[in-house]
């Protein structure tokens, strides 16, 4: 297999969008604490809070999405990468970028709304609707950068 | 569709009627008693009336009431039967209720025998443990051979005690012994902390050696009250603590005994709340000292059956239709399939009065979007299924009873999606076949294969994210309407209506139909309705200038539209997410070969769709509620109704069936 600079620019992307994983870990590190803190108070609660813990996960898998749109693209998952110009390899990086940082930085921020989400369904466990909701409106731009890197990734041409 | 009429009622009655009045009322179950508080500081009423109420014995029943769930909870730890997997409440006829009551003492005898029973075995248990605590004392002086009541003789002193380990042990032997030669010390026993030291010495020198000992840190240790050698006693309390457990099993297997209870004192348990809430009721009330007075809402349905009651018990009353404006409790009425979905409206919150249902215009659209952000097969059969299994094995009431069924309806709309995608656990089922019995399954799309042809899936999305934007902007003008003002409904409404569908003729007519007139009908119309909501969106502001500026500003909404059918891309996005998930899990799965290939598909294509089903359900869910509450009810929904909480039955056990 011959090293090009086309080849590595677009594994960069898909390494680059994949680590949108970062934020995930970041933020449902933060529903966690949360969590724990209302389970010292009542058990029971488990269930509830591992739901709103769960939300910020998805940006890591949106994430992993991309990667793997890519490395199909590209051939990597088949074992023979196809040639890549470094123009074409740009472009999936270019592409990757929103599914990367959108993804990273709206994961730690749905964190924080959903620990606070956690707090609310200490206090009145019947309202964990509307703190998924808020999670949920975070998660908004998260699921836009996705389909915008989906987008651009599926419009290149190999 | 709508929000129940209510009626507000007025009922006068006599005392020696009361208590049988509150027990149909009850048994009714549609009225809602409301608090008469400020009536007691209005003149007009204070002079006449007093509040009612009988705190006492309401204190005393929730005392009852908290007993017995202890007794209640306890039996629960002691049931080894197999408990159901969704507690339900048991269909018991008012006849079963009323001879069940009969027993009430014997139950209630039984009550006080858990709870005897319980404190006796947490006396049981706070003995054994300071049992142990004090085993736990006497462990290092084990091998001490002397008698710990034997602290001196008639010439020498007995000092035991412990020394810190960070003391030089042998400095103070060296020392103690330069001192005195007339002392024996010995060290008991030693642990990571302490040195356990016995010294005896002459009762005359003992001042001097407690001195000297004092420099080492020592802490002289007594035992009082005890008899006999550390060991000797030891065993002594080893004796009781197996008498303590033997006593414990002995209580255990009591309360075992009377878990065949359980069910009657369950029964005794509701009894209980129906009489605490009958006597809490009474300070909703006023009272004369002959007469009562209640003040409530009825559902103007259900008027005929409580005139009945009241007329069989000479009562006076009256029943009047909420004023205008005026604020009553929300109730909701729907049909079957639109029902469960009121507890995703009771989410976002009760409509206020003035305000309207949304929940049966709003069910098909939640179906549908659950459906398409999920759009899978076998995800919908999974959904579908085990909602239907649930809810016919069990009788689950209230909101997450409610909430199944929801799911059960998207699990139903996923199916269908999944068959227009062609995706049974995405490429799970094709891949699997092909990878472990060599056989091509003829499965394909029925409409369209999301992951190939994004763009088609996304203009549908926004054109659906656009009907559902238009019904809820129809439902504010069906409001304004209804409530006489035709003129907002086209002002506010239908000029947006124009605005937004005359900007998407004049770009994108050209592809609609090529080559037609759309584009130039789209211009015009967009530069007609732009017109109208200059002159009119400012209708409310004083001044020509005002009425303008404010004209123009609101044309700007126009990208809140934009916004709001932009959102609906999540309808492509999520269900791209589910699909390509399930294809990468085909992908690992099919890595292998052989029968250690064939295992590991099998592995990863049961524990990845049960990943990616749980994480997409709750994505589906979340994001169709979303699309609900804040693109749909922005448009028109108002909330902030109280819900219509009628005096009934409240019970946590039973279902009490009336017979009719």
């Amino acid at each position: 297999m011959e090293f090009t600079m086309g080849g590595f620019l677009a594994i960069l992307g898909a390494a680059n969008a994949s680590m949108a994983g970062i934020g995930s870990a970041w933020g449902v590190a933060i529903a966690g604490m949360a969590a724990g803190g209302v389970i010292a108070e009542d058990p029971k609660k488990f269930g509830p809070t591992l739901m709103l813990q769960a939300l910020p996960g998805t940006q890591g898998i949106y994430g992993l999405l991309i990667a793997f749109i890519i490395m199909n693209k590209i051939g990597v998952l088949g074992g023979s990468i196809a040639p890549l110009t470094t123009a074409q390899g740009l472009m999936f990086l270019a592409a990757s970028l929103p599914a990367g940082i959108t993804g990273t930085i709206s994961a730690v921020w749905q964190g924080k709304v959903a620990a606070t989400g956690v707090q609310l369904v200490g206090k009145r466990p019947e309202e964990i609707a509307k703190a998924m909701v808020y999670a949920a409106m975070v998660e908004t731009y998260a699921v836009l950068a996705l389909l915008a890197s989906f987008l651009m990734v599926n419009g290149i041409q190999v | 569709m709508t929000i129940v009429n209510m009626n507000k009622i007025n009922i006068v009655g006599l005392d020696s009627i009361k208590t049988e009045l509150i027990k149909r009322i009850m048994d009714l179950g549609v009225v809602e008693i409301s608090s008469q508080d400020f009536k007691l500081t209005d003149p007009e009423w204070n002079s006449y009336v007093k509040k009612d109420g009988n705190e006492n014995e309401v204190f005393n029943l929730d005392v009852k009431i908290s007993q017995v769930s202890e007794v209640l909870n306890s039996l629960e730890k002691y049931d080894t039967s197999k408990r159901p997997l969704f507690n339900t409440r048991k269909p018991v006829s008012s006849a079963e209720f009323i001879k069940a009551l009969e027993k009430n003492d014997s139950v209630s005898e039984n009550v006080n025998r858990v709870l005897g029973l319980n404190k006796s075995l947490s006396e049981l248990c706070s003995e054994g443990n300071k049992i142990e605590a004090a085993i736990l004392s006497l462990k290092p002086w084990i091998k001490y051979p002397i008698p710990l009541d034997m602290t001196e003789t008639k010439y020498t002193s007995v000092i035991i005690g412990a020394v810190p380990s960070i003391a030089d042990i042998n400095e103070l032997k060296s020392k103690l012994f330069r001192t005195t030669e007339r002392c024996y010390m010995d060290v008991v026993d030693s642990d990571k902390d302490q040195y356990y030291c016995s010294f005896i010495c002459l009762t005359e020198e003992k001042e001097d050696i407690l001195e000297l000992l004092k420099q080492y840190g020592f802490s002289p240790v007594t035992f009082k009250d005890l008899r006999g050698t550390a060991e000797e006693n030891i065993m002594l309390y080893e004796n009781s603590l197996k008498e303590i457990s033997a006593k414990k099993e002995t209580v255990d297997k009591d309360i075992t005994e009377l878990v065949s209870f359980k069910e009657e004192i369950q029964l005794y348990h509701d009894h209980l709340v129906i009489e605490r809430d009958k006597n809490k009721v009474l300070s909703s009330m006023l009272k004369t000292d002959t007469t009562f007075y209640i003040e409530g809402w009825v559902p103007e349905a259900c008027k005929d059956s409580v005139q009945k009651v009241l007329d069989q018990y000479q009562c006076w009353y009256d029943f009047k239709k909420p004023e205008e404006g005026e604020n009553f409790p929300v109730l909701l009425k729907n049909s079957a399939f639109a029902e469960p979905f009121e507890s995703i409206t009771e989410l976002y919150s009760l409509p206020a009065t003035s305000n309207i249902d949304p929940t049966a215009v709003m069910a098909p659209f939640y179906v549908l979007f659950f459906g398409m952000m999920l759009g899978d097969v076998g995800y919908g059969v999974m959904f579908a299924l085990g909602c239907y299994i649930i809810l016919k094995k069990f009788d689950i009431e209230g909101t997450f009873g409610r909430m199944l069924k929801v799911f059960f309806w998207g699990g139903i709309s996923t199916i269908f999606w999944g068959v227009m995608y062609g995706s049974w656990f995405g490429d799970g089922l094709v891949v699997g076949a092909r990878h472990l019995f060599n056989i091509n399954l003829p499965i394909t799309y029925v409409w369209v294969d999301p992951l190939k042809e994004p763009m088609v899936v996304l203009i549908v999305s926004f054109v659906m994210g656009l009907v559902h934007l238009f019904v809820g902007m129809g439902m504010s003008a069906y409001m304004s309407i209804r409530d006489g003002h035709l003129a907002d409904a086209l002002m506010d409404v239908g000029l947006w209506y124009l605005f937004i569908l005359g900007p998407i003729f004049w770009l994108a007519g050209d592809m609609i139909i090529p080559g037609s007139v759309l584009p130039v009908i789209g211009k015009w119309v967009t530069i007609a309705s732009a017109i109208g909501l200059v002159l009119t969106q400012g209708r409310a502001k004083v001044g020509i200038i005002n009425k303008l500026i404010s004209g123009v500003l609101a044309l700007y909404g126009i990208t809140g539209y934009l916004g709001d059918v932009l959102s609906y891309s999540r309808l492509l996005a999520l269900g791209l997410a589910t699909g390509v998930i399930s294809s990468v899990l085909s992908l690992i799965g099919s890595m292998g070969s052989g029968i250690a290939g064939a295992i590991l598909y099998v592995l990863v294509f049961v524990f990845g769709h049960i990943l990616n089903f749980a994480i997409n359900g709750l994505g589906s869910f979340v994001h169709s509620a979303r699309l609900q509450y804040v693109e749909f009810f922005g448009k028109f929904y108002e909330g902030g109704g109280d819900a219509f909480a009628p005096f009934t039955k409240k019970t946590k056990y039973i279902k009490i069936k009336e017979e009719i």
